[in-house]
């Protein structure tokens, strides 16, 4: 345990003072700050569109710090060969990849925190009012996120950083089709595609099942027991996707 | 009786497989070799002989084909470890880095923080303490590397080209770190192309050859058979 929070740490710091983290960070706050304007151009929605579009931003912006800096974080130990210095010590393979997992979760906790506060409060400014669901949802795009991170360190011990990067994006953006592509393949009652969209339904995470955007704007009422539901299927994928790197990471050698 | 080793390798045999086709590619070919408590021992042999793979498989990094590593302490716990040409975390100060070793060996607080002011003293970095490791030269990244691989004050310490890229004074200083280590009762086994720190500080050596140990044995008996020890090992290595 003392392995996985001191790892887990050093990869918080690692990350943190990342300078282009801060780019992306400050990017990111420059895109959701650009909902004033579009809801300066939209007639009677400015607090939807702001929300709409920052929550948008949010999503788009974690993204890319969720697989860029995953795929990243264990190769970068390899290629420095920093993995000889914590592995003639008493780590397990398990400890690296959960400690280095937590760590970049701690990360993310603070880049979403700071845009989720900083889309809030301008929605507060420009609507008069505080919108908790906005809070929530970008709680939600965090839980999805933190699901992109395990998968793209799965794959991080499997191929390259690039291709890890590149995976981690598609089953996200699978993720939010799966169950659209499912119910589609059944309205067109071909059993093998019907089969094979249920396989990637069951294989891929099912992240529009706890997205909450278009709650948090109004445009749908949200079925709780559901989303909680999704939720600790999310964090079970996550604890198994884990398992699979250790599995896979305790094969190589440096 | 004579006591247990403090590294046994026996038989060792590696064989990794590279490129599309992974061909086969035998590394070590059956080393042997036995380093006893307290020995200063030095792993001699030209590139490519073997000896920082030798050292991995001891260490868990890589695993054996065939043969055995048998290390005589309880597990890494009790081993430090500096690898060839060390890279460290370079947004880290060396005084993070080492207390991030530390934590590793779930050293509680009180004694981490003696412990990183004592190895940062002894190894001449307490102004350099709070610098990032970004901005430490060469020599001062070989110093904190031999701090980080005492942080645990092991019985074992295997250091791979610990005088690489170290100025004179650097090299006196690790010189004397690998004395007192022995006048401590630890074991020090390092690997080393510098031949005259070899002479000055080990009693006993092997030399590798294309993946194997060509000779071992003590320092002494190896001067008895030639008038320094370069010339004992180019007569060892090109027989």
């Amino acid at each position: 345990m003392n392995q996985v929070v001191a790892i887990a740490v050093n990869t918080f710091r690692e990350t943190i003072r990342d300078r282009i983290l801060a780019v992306i960070v400050v990017f990111a706050l420059l895109m959701i700050a650009g909902g004033l304007w579009l809801g300066s151009i939209s007639l009677g929605e400015q607090g939807r569109m702001i929300k709409d579009f920052g929550l948008v931003a949010v999503t788009g912006f974690g993204l890319i710090v969720a697989v860029f800096v995953a795929a990243s974080l264990v190769h970068k130990e390899v290629e420095k060969r920093t993995v000889f210095v914590l592995f003639s010590k008493p780590v397990s393979r398990a400890a690296f990849i959960t400690g280095k997992f937590i760590g970049l979760c701690g990360t993310m906790a603070m880049v979403l925190a700071g845009m989720g506060l900083f889309l809030f409060a301008l929605v507060w400014i420009v609507a008069g009012q505080a919108s908790g669901m906005v809070l929530l949802a970008v709680l939600m795009i965090y839980v999805q996120l933190l699901a992109v991170v395990a998968v793209t360190i799965f794959f991080s011990t499997m191929g390259s950083a690039i291709l890890a990067a590149v995976l981690g994006i598609c089953v996200f953006v699978a993720g939010q089709l799966s169950h659209n592509v499912l119910a589609l393949t059944r309205l067109g009652k071909n059993p093998i595609t019907e089969a094979l969209s249920w396989v990637v339904y069951v294989i891929i995470p099912n992240f529009s099942a706890v997205d909450v955007k278009a709650g948090a704007v109004g445009e749908q009422t949200l079925a709780w027991g559901q989303i909680g539901l999704w939720t600790a299927y999310l964090l079970a994928y996550i604890v198994v996707a884990l398992a699979l790197a250790t599995v896979i990471f305790r094969r190589k050698e440096f | 009786m004579t006591a247990a080793p403090a590294l046994d390798v026996s038989g060792l045999h590696k064989t990794v497989h590279v490129g599309f086709r992974r061909r086969p590619v035998e590394i070590l070919k059956g080393v042997d070799l036995t380093v006893s408590p307290n020995d200063v021992y030095g792993l001699l042999g030209p590139n490519g002989a073997g000896k920082t793979t030798t050292v991995k498989v001891a260490l868990g990094l890589m695993r054996p084909s065939s043969g055995s590593v048998t290390l005589g302490v309880e597990g890494l716990a009790h081993v430090g470890y500096l690898p060839e040409n060390p890279y460290f975390y370079d947004y880290l100060s060396g005084r993070e880095f080492l207390d991030f070793c530390a934590r590793l060996f779930a050293i509680d607080a009180g004694a981490r923080r003696q412990r990183v002011d004592e190895l940062l003293r002894d190894v001449s970095l307490e102004q350099a303490a709070d610098t990032h490791l970004r901005k430490y030269s060469k020599g001062m990244l070989q110093r904190i590397g031999i701090a980080q691989a005492l942080i645990n004050d092991p019985q074992l310490v295997l250091l791979d080209e610990p005088m690489t890229g170290l100025d004179p004074v650097g090299r006196v200083e690790v010189k004397r770190i690998i004395e007192r280590l022995h006048e401590r009762g630890k074991t020090v086994m390092f690997n080393s192309h510098i031949l005259s720190d070899v002479h000055e500080l080990c009693s006993r050596i092997a030399i590798m050859r294309e993946g194997r140990v060509v000779w071992e044995g003590a320092v002494a008996e190896a001067l008895d058979e030639a008038p320094s020890l370069e010339d004992f090992f180019m007569k060892v290595v090109t027989a």
